[in-house]
């Protein structure tokens, strides 16, 4: 009872505050023009049941594992209100990227960037379905079926006009090749001047560094003969200096995830990352996040309190997160007490940026997105891949290792042979997850739930605990 | 001569070929590799010897699925299979360049797999200018001096020179047996000239050039293809099976231009040399390919398949690729809106590396055909 009282007490806490974040965005943009436009970009309207996630994210967790997801939740809230304020209001300023482009840089040169994969990340979570129509657009104007669903999604909603006038689109060779490939679609589809950086594949030697330091110059001179902005090296150096006091609480909290139990896990390890450090790195409101969790991680842990209440796996989640099972972990935790550690998509090696020049600035920069994981595991070569999986392995005492096999990701499909092995070496348990990253058509929840019971009570031995 | 000479066919029949054999007794090096990205002319120098990777008459990928999955393109899947099987044990090093996410990977899995004594990966940039360039020409500085110091190669100016020398003269007699399908009525079909391009890169160029002027020398006195319904020109990625261009004509299509990784245009441009011969020969394959990868140019590979409609009098394009290959799936997908704009007629087709659903394939060749209103 008490339980129940905590939880419906955080979760109205959180929707009201999530409500007055949103309300004041409607009133600015006019009752209106808000009803015109949620007809326009009907995505919208699956952004406005965004408190779903306070639900999804919340239910059965202890008290400030709750409290934790929450808090990402509102801060979502946050910086997607601020974003569609750009939408609305900044357009002429307004340019559209890619994932895998440093969003720093935009922000410095004045700018207002709109990823454009983020509606395809961020829909699925709220509502699982939410990206069908637009991979039916996709595939029916000739894109073959088996590109990866995230692309497809994104190139649908540009076919299907659904996207915020711009005035540049800015690309690169990442994460794959479908991923590069829909740049070409969406510069006809939308007539934009289009910049694509070239980022190498041997990136671990000082002249790949300086390769993609030229690359980020040449962008940024584009940019100022394409776009208003103009580069502000003083406000560069404040939101990498911003980023770099956001990667110390993650540190520190990754440190606090280590400990067996650990007083945090899930969101506020992987959500926190991956929206934060993607979208909106360098902000203040983002390493208050970072801060809140580090808080509340280290609340439990001098309570001896565990995130998950009874923790008795330590996963690790390699590839990018199921997003239209968001709530997979959380169901996991209660059903078989696994507890989501660390994933691949926030674990990194060269985290901070030297902001004594310019020059290290770009370097810094360069080198987070030439080590991000959407880039040094997915292009290879394998060892980045492997080794960073038995690193986190040891590292952060873990148990076992997911991998979300997203059926559109032929870069990691084609590492799962040598994975098995490796792990059967390591005698490190491998669950791959048959799925399709952005479309529940293809295996939906129950399916999912299916392989993990298979995988849970053949090769762990492990009963059900919620049944 | 109206029969094509079995010699060249033969040579396709497998990776192991009698003038591979032959090279090898005369000490030669055999070097695999698999794209258009990887400089075929510094594989050509001293004793090595180029030798275009495929796998003919694969029946299956069973072990290879195990490690690449069988959502990547069949035709890595092929060549690791065939790798597993053996087939490649008479090269002596394998290149491959960082082209495509299919090739990367086949690049690990093999790597894992045979564990190669020599092996190396490109990384030809994504995009053209100085700056690339620059970038591809060290890389294959890199790649030389790993040549030169694993095979006690001489990778010295006078070498390059001679073997760009040697790559264009042979690119040159290609070229000119290529002219002839410009003819109204051309003597040679195809897919006929298409086994010569395979041929040549899976065999030993020097072994080639009598046979190959013997057979141009035929052309005149040869029986014109008169017969055709309708001209077309096939666009595409890899492309090693002469009996899928067979299997169009077969419908009365005759197949006489090819933007292909494996084919004529713009495979057979001749390198020229601006500076020193070794940034020439990166200039030369980074921006002579048509492959998608090559994120800014999709506008100059659409403006050249429609020069060659032109200079081709091409009646409509087919547009090939092996499933789950991205890069061509998506590309495909714009060009048909692009040539569609241009008013030529285009079909796009999915396939396997290996000549599969012949039948469909030529049901679908005919309905095209048939809706040119040929």
């Amino acid at each position: 009872m008490k339980e129940k009282f905590n939880y419906y007490t955080i979760y109205c806490k959180y929707w009201i505050i999530t409500w007055f974040k949103i309300i004041p965005f409607i009133i600015r943009h006019g009752l209106f023009d808000t009803i015109r436009d949620l007809r326009r970009y009907p995505w919208l309207l699956v952004m406005l049941k965004v408190n779903r996630l306070l639900g999804k994210f919340g239910k059965g967790r202890t008290l400030r594992y709750q409290k934790a997801s929450s808090i990402i939740v509102s801060g979502i809230v946050s910086s997607v209100t601020e974003m569609l304020g750009n939408f609305f209001f900044n357009s002429e300023r307004m340019i559209i990227h890619e994932d895998m482009v440093p969003p720093e840089i935009f922000k410095a040169m004045g700018l207002a960037p709109f990823m454009a994969e983020l509606i395809g990340i961020m829909l699925p979570m709220i509502e699982p379905h939410a990206m069908e129509d637009y991979i039916d657009m996709s595939e029916s104007s000739g894109i073959p079926p088996d590109i990866c669903s995230l692309p497809k999604s994104t190139m649908g909603m540009f076919l299907k006009n659904e996207t915020p006038p711009a005035i540049a689109i800015v690309a690169s060779n990442l994460p794959c090749d479908a991923g590069m490939c829909s740049y070409a679609l969406i510069e006809k589809q939308l007539e934009l001047p289009t910049f694509r950086l070239d980022i190498p594949y041997h990136f671990t030697d000082e002249r790949a560094l300086h390769y993609f330091a030229d690359e980020l110059k040449r962008m940024i001179t584009w940019l100022e003969e394409h776009t208003p902005g103009k580069m502000d090296w003083d406000l560069l150096r404040e939101i990498c200096e911003e980023r770099n006091r956001m990667m110390e609480y993650e540190i520190e909290l990754w440190d606090l995830v280590r400990i067996r139990p650990a007083p945090l896990a899930g969101e506020a390890v992987w959500l926190t990352h991956m929206w934060f450090f993607n979208l909106f790195p360098g902000s203040k409101k983002s390493t208050t996040i970072f801060k809140k969790m580090v808080k509340l991680g280290k609340q439990n842990l001098s309570e001896g309190i565990s995130a998950v209440k009874n923790e008795k796996y330590r996963a690790l989640l390699w590839n990018p997160p199921l997003i239209h099972f968001i709530d997979l972990f959380n169901w996991a935790e209660k059903a078989y007490g696994v507890s989501l550690i660390m994933d691949s998509m926030s674990f990194n090696r060269l985290p901070f940026i030297d902001t004594a020049s310019p020059e290290t600035m770009l370097e810094g920069l360069g080198r987070n997105i030439m080590y991000g994981p959407m880039a040094r595991h997915t292009r290879g070569p394998a060892e980045n891949y492997l080794n960073d999986i038995f690193y986190i392995h040891k590292h952060f005492d873990l148990d076992m290792l997911w991998v979300a096999g997203h059926i559109g990701c032929k870069n990691t499909q084609a590492l799962n042979g040598i994975l098995r092995e490796k792990c059967r070496e390591a005698g490190l348990p491998l669950l791959i997850i048959d799925y399709d990253l952005s479309d529940p058509r293809i295996v939906p929840r129950e399916g999912i739930i299916e392989q993990i019971n298979h995988f849970m009570e053949n090769i762990m031995k492990a009963k059900r605990l919620d049944l | 001569m109206d029969e094509f000479p079995d010699f060249f066919p033969d040579l396709l029949e497998d990776p192991y070929n009698s003038l591979i054999e032959k090279a090898l007794d005369n000490g030669k090096i055999p070097i695999g590799y698999t794209c258009s990205y990887v400089p075929e002319v510094l594989l050509s120098i001293d004793n090595l010897m180029p030798v275009r990777i495929f796998a003919p008459g694969i029946s299956g990928t069973e072990v290879a699925d195990i490690y690449l999955s069988n959502v990547i393109c069949s035709y890595t899947r092929s060549l690791l299979e065939f790798a597993m099987d053996d087939r490649y044990d008479f090269l002596k090093g394998w290149v491959f360049a960082a082209s495509c996410d299919h090739l990367r990977r086949l690049y690990d899995n093999l790597n894992y797999l045979l564990k190669p004594e020599f092996i190396h990966i490109l990384d030809a940039p994504h995009r053209l200018g100085e700056i690339p360039l620059s970038w591809y020409t060290e890389e294959l500085k890199m790649f030389t001096q790993a040549m030169a110091s694993h095979f006690n190669i001489d990778y010295g100016e006078k070498a390059l020179i001679d073997a760009i020398s040697q790559h264009n003269e042979f690119a040159s007699l290609l070229e000119s047996v290529g002219e002839f399908r410009k003819e109204k009525y051309p003597p040679i079909s195809g897919s006929e000239f298409h086994t010569l391009m395979i041929a040549s890169q899976a065999a030993p160029k020097h072994f080639l050039i009598d046979k190959i002027n013997e057979f141009k020398r035929s052309l005149p006195e040869r029986k014109k293809k008169s017969t055709y319904r309708a001209r077309l020109l096939i666009v595409g990625g890899q492309l090693d099976d002469p009996n899928y261009i067979k299997a169009i004509e077969s419908t009365g299509g005759l197949v006489v231009a090819d933007h292909l990784c494996t084919g004529s245009i713009p495979g057979l441009t001749p390198i020229v040399i601006k500076d020193d011969p070794l940034t020439s020969i990166a200039d030369h394959y980074l921006s002579r390919t048509s492959c998608p990868r090559m994120m800014e140019e999709f506008n100059a590979r659409a403006a050249s398949i429609l020069k060659s409609v032109s200079e081709y009098n091409v009646d409509g394009v087919v547009i090939e690729f092996v499933k789950f290959c991205d890069t061509w799936g998506i590309e495909a997908g714009m060009l048909v809106s692009a040539l569609r704009d241009a008013g030529i007629p285009v079909i796009s087709l999915e396939r396997e590396y290996r000549l599969t659903g012949e039948g469909q394939l030529r049901t679908r060749i005919q309905a095209f055909i048939e809706s040119m209103g040929k």
